[in-house]
Order: structure tokens, then C-alpha cells, then sequence
């Protein structure tokens, strides 16, 4: 079982990634959207998306708008630099946004362990 | 939830010395990029979303790393980029921010620069894997002086109370720190190596970028003019110069953070009408008040009697009973004799309004009534009830239940318990040689330990749990929901953590002990033979030789 983790940032990617290895789980990385499909085509075992909300061409929420036409119903969990506002945490087909700050290690945990329970 | 690992922890911190290498090329690509944006609006326009992509991932990476400082610094150029209309000085407004991230980089670079901006991070990241529960009236603090050695004594009193302490010995972790995680309240210095109330001006700092002003204290070896005036400044609530005795600052600091009113005001409704009194009742919830309706006249006793309420909303016509008639009965029960009652009524007739006013109303609004004026009328009054049953009810130095209310208070919970066939324990608590004290080191030192007492008792005891004054040094305590075991382990801890506070009398130092009786329910089925049980455990524990913890026996007590 992977989590994979979109983030045009190979730094930020790999601390995300970092923070999600820590808790116990796998992880797969991707830079763009385009590596996220091919990743999600590649490996069949993947059960969550983490991605950045700020990437060029294809932002995150972009990302998960195209999942969805696809049909792809993975559970996907948003990070962003800003403190989300109502209207983006209640975006349809979003199962939680986050701020990335100091606390986002405690707050990825918690939202990965509800994001499973719920969609297990 | 566990925090992260060591070996999260040393892959952070890889993490953060390739960010810190990197970021020099990256601050002069974006610059280059800067400048070239500059040039025409066109190259301005195809640039902006890369720049603007730099400085959030700055922004968000830099503070998930704990580069606070950085983060700032990118959140300002975003806003200086996304603002509209854009800044007459953006040029030279931009360009400076990135020479000051550039310089903050070099800070970073050095190995002291890293340890600053990472050491409250790292507190947290080391500490222990399973964060402990922490009651309501637990308070994290932050003290930032940069002569630790001088602190000690008060770090010790600030965690006998159960305080969650963290010391920072320079401004620029503290502020990290700050941002990071929110303290309760901060004990600070007014002088540090950067200026002579550098300390005071981070506060003022603090305060301006988050919006919600610090608890704060200020501890400081000056007590000239200019360093008080800082700390006005930057609105902190008290002003102690060193050398400070530790209790006094500790009991500051306890008031200072002391929970504001714990339970909403309580309001009943009487109308038999369900709509208007559906109506009243959501005016006054959105009011932050909590209210129980009843339609029947008849049922306003037994609502009174459950729920307590600090006043009552009465309808005028009601044709079974009359707003009049029910205020009559409720004014015939003692204990209700000063309830708050307001009338609704359609009278307008001032005449008819001052008639009602002999029953005992305390004010009459016409219907319909103006929002603003029902929640405002309601709250006055009830919280004029609220403090005045306080001053009845409760312990005028310590602020805990006093003897008579104690024991009602138990009597209502052994009530309940009987009927939810729980479990409890009571403690008795006494002031071991408190004659001695006073008499060695006077009623004001006596008053101290008195006060220290319950302090402690009401930061580490649960808000369910009753605590009473019974007496000059005894105090009682209704543990709810344990068994007598539990309760003595709990009341042991705070026996320890009691007899480490250094008292002062004058230049004298002291130190006290308590001595502690348990007994559980329902054992013991009653508030008299609790107590009485209690009693005897805490006079046992006297005889063998105080400060101690004794547990009640029911076949020792025969004796």
C-alpha cells in the first residue's frame, strides 16, 4: 500500500514524504501531474493522494478535478501554504486541506488516519 | 498521537541544510527573475505566477522546516506581489526582502544561526513520544530570559503547579517559538544583547503580526521608567524586578492566565406559548447564554430545582397561573428569594409595569421585544446574581467553595450518584503545623500557604471535582468518578509536589507539608459518614507522623 505525494518541490516533496514514512506508511513520489497519472497507472497498490496546491500548470486542485473525471475516487488530502479558507476545505471530492507549517506533522497524521478510517 | 521519531528527526534535519544550501542560487534566480519581470509588462505578466510559486513555496516549506523568520519574510513578498493595487515602492520593496532572506540564509548557514531558529522545534520533536493529557487548567508557558541560571526556582514552582514549561535564552527562538506553538503565557526579560528592551519589543511585535495580544509578564533586573514603559507597551499584565521571589510570580502568573467564566449564564423560559418561548430562548443561546425552556407554570419549580437557572424569563399572561402569581411562588422558596425574574408581557401601560415591579420583578420588557435588549437585560441581572451567589457561596481568599456550600454540593452529587450507581472519593486535606506557621512566621505568610494550597488544588484537580475551604487550613475535596486508590495516588503526588514550593516570610525561607485523609462512596453512603470517614483517615495520618496520604478502612475505623 502507497501514499502518493505531489509536490513540484523535491524538498517539500520529500519531507511530506518524510513525515507520512515516519507514521508508517509508503510512499511514491511525483513532481507534476503528469508523473502523479503515470504513478497511479504504474502502481495499483496506491490507496491516498497528497499533493501541493501551488504547481505549475496543473495546480493540485487542478489535479483532483481530473482524477475525478476519470473516475479515479482515491482519497486526496491537500497542503498549501496559506491557512485554508472554507470554500477550499469544502471543495467536492477534497478530503481534507492543510497548512503547511510546524504543526503539520500531528495534523497530516491525524487527517491520514481519519481519510483511511473513512474510506477503508 | 505519538510525535515523530529520532530518525524523523535527523531526515528533518537533512532536510533543512540542503533547503538552507540551496536557497542562495534560488534567492538569485528568483531575483534575476525579479528584475527581469521589470522590464515590460509583457515579461511582467509571464513571470508573475513563477514568482509568485516561489515565494508560497518559500513561505509553506520554510515554516513546515521551522524557518519562521524566512516564512515571513516569503509571505510578505507573496502579499507585496498579489496585492492590489501593487505598491508604489514594489521595486526596491521586493529587492529588500530578498536581500534580508538572503541574509537570514547566512544566519542559518552558521551553526549557531540553525540551533536558534531550530530549538523550538526540536523541544518538540524530542520530547516524549505520547503527549500527556492535559487538563483544562494546565497552561503551557514561555520564559525567555537570557540568564537561565537566575529562573530555576521559578521553573520549579511553575511545574510543581503542573505547568508545562519551556525557557528560551534569546529572543529570535522565543519568537519561532511563538509562532510555532502558542503559549498560554509568557514570563519575559526586558533586556537582551540585541537592546535594552529588546525583550519587550518582541512581545510588541508578537502582538502587532498575530493580532491577539500575549499574556504576558515581565521579569527584569531594572525598574527604571523607560523599561516599564516597554512592557506597557507591549501590554503585559505584571512587572517583577529580580531577584523575585518565585511564589509571587508563579501566583501572577496563575491569575493571569486564569480561565475566564467557566459555565455560560443560565436562563429559564416560562411561556405557554412553545413558539415565543422557542423564539426568547434562541435569542438568548446566540447570546452565549444556555437556556431550558418549560410551557407549563406548573413545571417552573422542578426546572428550577434541575437546572439552576440565574434567572427567570417569565410570560405575564399565562391563564392557568400568571407571570404575577408564579413570580409569588417562586419568591416563597428560601433559596430563591434572590432569583432574578423578568416579566414579557404586551403591557405598555408604565402604571400597570411599576405594579408589577412590587412582586419582586426586576424589569418588564414589552413585547416585542429588541433583541439587543432582552440579551442585555438578561445578562446583567444574572450575572449580578453570579457574582453575588459567588460572594455567598464561596471562600473570599481562596476563591473555593466555602464549608456550607461544599456540603450541599456533595449532598446534590451523592444524590446523583446514588441514582447512576457511580463511584467516588473524598479528601481531607490539612495544613500540617500551620499553628506553628503563623505563629513562627506570621498570618501573612499563613495567608500564602493558604492561597498556594488551593491554587494547586484547583490548577491540577479536574473542573468536575469539588473543592472546598472547611475550615483555617483544612480543605475537602469530592474526586468524582474514582475510587479511593486512584484519589490517593493523585492527592500523594500533590502532597510532593506541595512540599517543594519555597515559602518567604520577609528574607525567610520555608517550606510546608499537608497531610491527607481518603474515603470512597458508596461505601460510605452518605456526606456525614464520608466526611466522618476521611476524617479519621486524615487524623491517623497525623498520628503517624504527617505528610502523608492515608486510605480509610472501614475495619480499621470500627476500632
Amino acid at each position: 500500500m502507497h501514499i502518493l505525494v505531489v509536490d513540484d518541490d523535491p524538498l517539500a516533496g520529500e519531507m511530506t514524504a518524510a513525515l507520512l514514512e515516519s507514521q508508517g506508511h509508503n510512499t511514491l513520489l511525483a513532481s507534476d501531474a503528469m508523473e502523479a497519472v503515470e504513478q497511479l497507472d504504474a502502481h495499483s497498490d496506491i490507496k491516498l493522494i497528497v499533493s501541493d496546491m501551488h504547481m505549475p500548470l496543473v495546480s493540485g486542485l487542478a489535479l483532483l478535478e481530473m482524477l475525478r473525471e476519470q473516475d479515479n475516487h482515491l482519497p486526496f488530502i491537500l497542503l498549501t501554504g496559506d491557512t485554508p479558507d472554507t470554500t477550499l476545505r469544502q471543495t467536492p471530492g477534497l478530503n481534507a486541506c492543510l497548512r503547511k507549517d510546524a504543526e503539520l506533522a500531528w495534523n497530516l497524521d491525524a487527517a491520514v488516519k481519519q481519510t483511511l478510517a473513512l474510506n477503508g | 498521537m505519538s510525535k515523530p521519531a529520532p530518525t524523523l528527526h535527523d531526515k528533518l534535519n537533512q532536510l533543512r541544510e540542503r533547503f538552507i544550501e540551496q536557497l542562495p542560487s534560488r534567492l538569485a534566480q528568483t531575483a534575476e527573475l525579479w528584475q527581469q519581470s521589470r522590464t515590460t509588462s509583457e515579461e511582467q505578466s509571464r513571470l508573475a505566477p513563477e514568482l509568485h510559486r516561489f515565494f508560497h513555496s518559500l513561505k509553506g516549506t520554510g515554516r513546515s522546516l521551522g524557518f519562521e523568520r524566512l516564512a515571513l519574510l516569503a509571505d510578505q513578498a507573496e502579499e507585496a506581489l498579489t496585492s492590489s493595487p501593487t505598491r508604489a515602492d514594489i521595486d526596491t520593496f521586493i529587492s529588500q526582502l530578498l536581500l534580508q532572506m538572503g541574509h537570514e540564509q547566512q544566519h542559518l548557514r552558521s551553526h549557531h544561526g540553525q540551533q536558534q531558529a531550530l530549538a523550538a522545534v526540536n523541544s518538540f520533536e524530542l520530547s516524549s513520544q505520547v503527549e500527556p493529557l492535559r487538563n483544562k487548567r494546565q497552561r503551557l508557558i514561555y520564559l525567555c530570559d537570557d540568564e537561565p541560571e537566575q529562573v530555576d526556582q521559578l521553573i520549579h514552582h511553575l511545574r510543581c503547579f503542573g505547568h508545562e514549561v519551556v525557557q528560551f535564552i534569546d529572543t529570535d527562538t522565543f519568537f519561532n517559538a511563538v509562532l510555532t506553538r502558542r503559549p498560554d503565557a509568557v514570563i519575559m526579560d526586558v533586556q537582551f544583547p540585541q537592546g535594552q528592551t529588546a525583550g519587550t519589543e518582541t512581545l510588541t511585535s508578537l502582538n502587532k503580526l498575530t493580532g491577539q495580544p500575549l499574556p504576558a509578564i515581565v521579569l527584569s533586573a531594572h525598574s527604571d521608567f523607560h523599561s516599564r514603559l516597554s512592557a506597557v507597551r507591549a501590554g503585559c499584565g505584571g512587572y517583577f524586578t529580580k531577584p523575585v521571589k518565585p511564589l509571587d510570580l508563579m501566583l501572577a502568573v496563575d491569575e493571569l492566565t486564569a480561565p475566564a467564566a467557566e459555565e455560560p449564564l443560565k436562563v429559564l423560559v416560562v411561556d405557554d406559548e412553545p413558539e415565543a418561548a422557542a423564539y426568547h430562548a434562541l435569542l438568548l443561546k446566540e447570546g452565549g447564554m444556555s437556556v431550558h425552556q418549560v410551557h407549563h407554570p406548573a413545571d417552573a419549580l422542578n426546572a428550577m430545582e434541575r437546572f439552576s437557572p440565574d434567572l427567570v424569563l417569565v410570560d405575564v399572561y399565562m391563564p392557568v397561573c400568571s407571570g404575577e402569581e408564579l413570580a409569588s411562588i417562586i419568591r416563597q422558596q428560601p433559596e430563591h428569594l434572590g432569583l432574578p425574574i423578568i416579566y414579557l408581557s404586551s403591557e405598555t401601560d408604565s402604571q400597570k409595569q411599576i405594579s408589577a415591579m412590587s412582586a419582586g420583578v426586576e424589569a418588564f420588557l414589552t413585547k416585542p421585544v429588541q433583541p439587543e435588549e432582552l440579551v442585555s437585560a438578561v445578562r446583567l441581572r444574572a450575572e449580578r446574581l453570579r457574582l453575588l451567589r459567588s460572594l455567598m457561596t464561596r471562600d473570599s481568599m481562596t476563591g473555593l467553595y466555602n464549608h456550607s456550600t461544599t456540603t450541599e454540593l456533595i449532598n446534590k452529587n451523592l444524590a446523583q450518584a446514588h441514582r447512576d450507581n457511580s463511584q467516588h472519593a473524598m479528601a481531607m486535606i490539612d495544613i500540617d503545623h500551620f499553628k506553628q506557621v503563623n505563629d513562627t512566621h506570621g498570618h501573612l505568610a499563613g495567608d500564602q500557604v493558604i492561597i498556594t494550597l488551593a491554587r494547586l488544588l484547583k490548577s491540577r484537580l479536574r473542573l468536575s471535582d469539588i473543592i472546598g475551604r472547611y475550615g483555617g487550613e483544612e480543605f475537602v475535596v469530592l474526586l468524582k468518578g474514582i475510587n479511593a486508590e486512584k484519589a490517593a495516588t493523585l492527592i500523594d503526588s500533590l502532597r510532593e509536589d506541595f512540599a517543594l514550593v519555597d515559602f518567604h516570610a520577609g528574607e525567610v525561607p520555608f517550606r510546608c507539608t499537608f497531610s491527607a485523609g481518603i474515603s470512597s462512596f458508596p461505601a460510605q453512603p452518605s456526606t456525614e459518614s464520608l466526611r466522618l470517614s476521611a476524617d479519621q483517615a486524615l487524623y491517623r495520618a497525623k498520628h503517624h507522623g504527617r505528610n502523608q496520604v492515608v486510605i480509610s478502612t472501614e475495619l480499621t475505623d470500627d476500632r
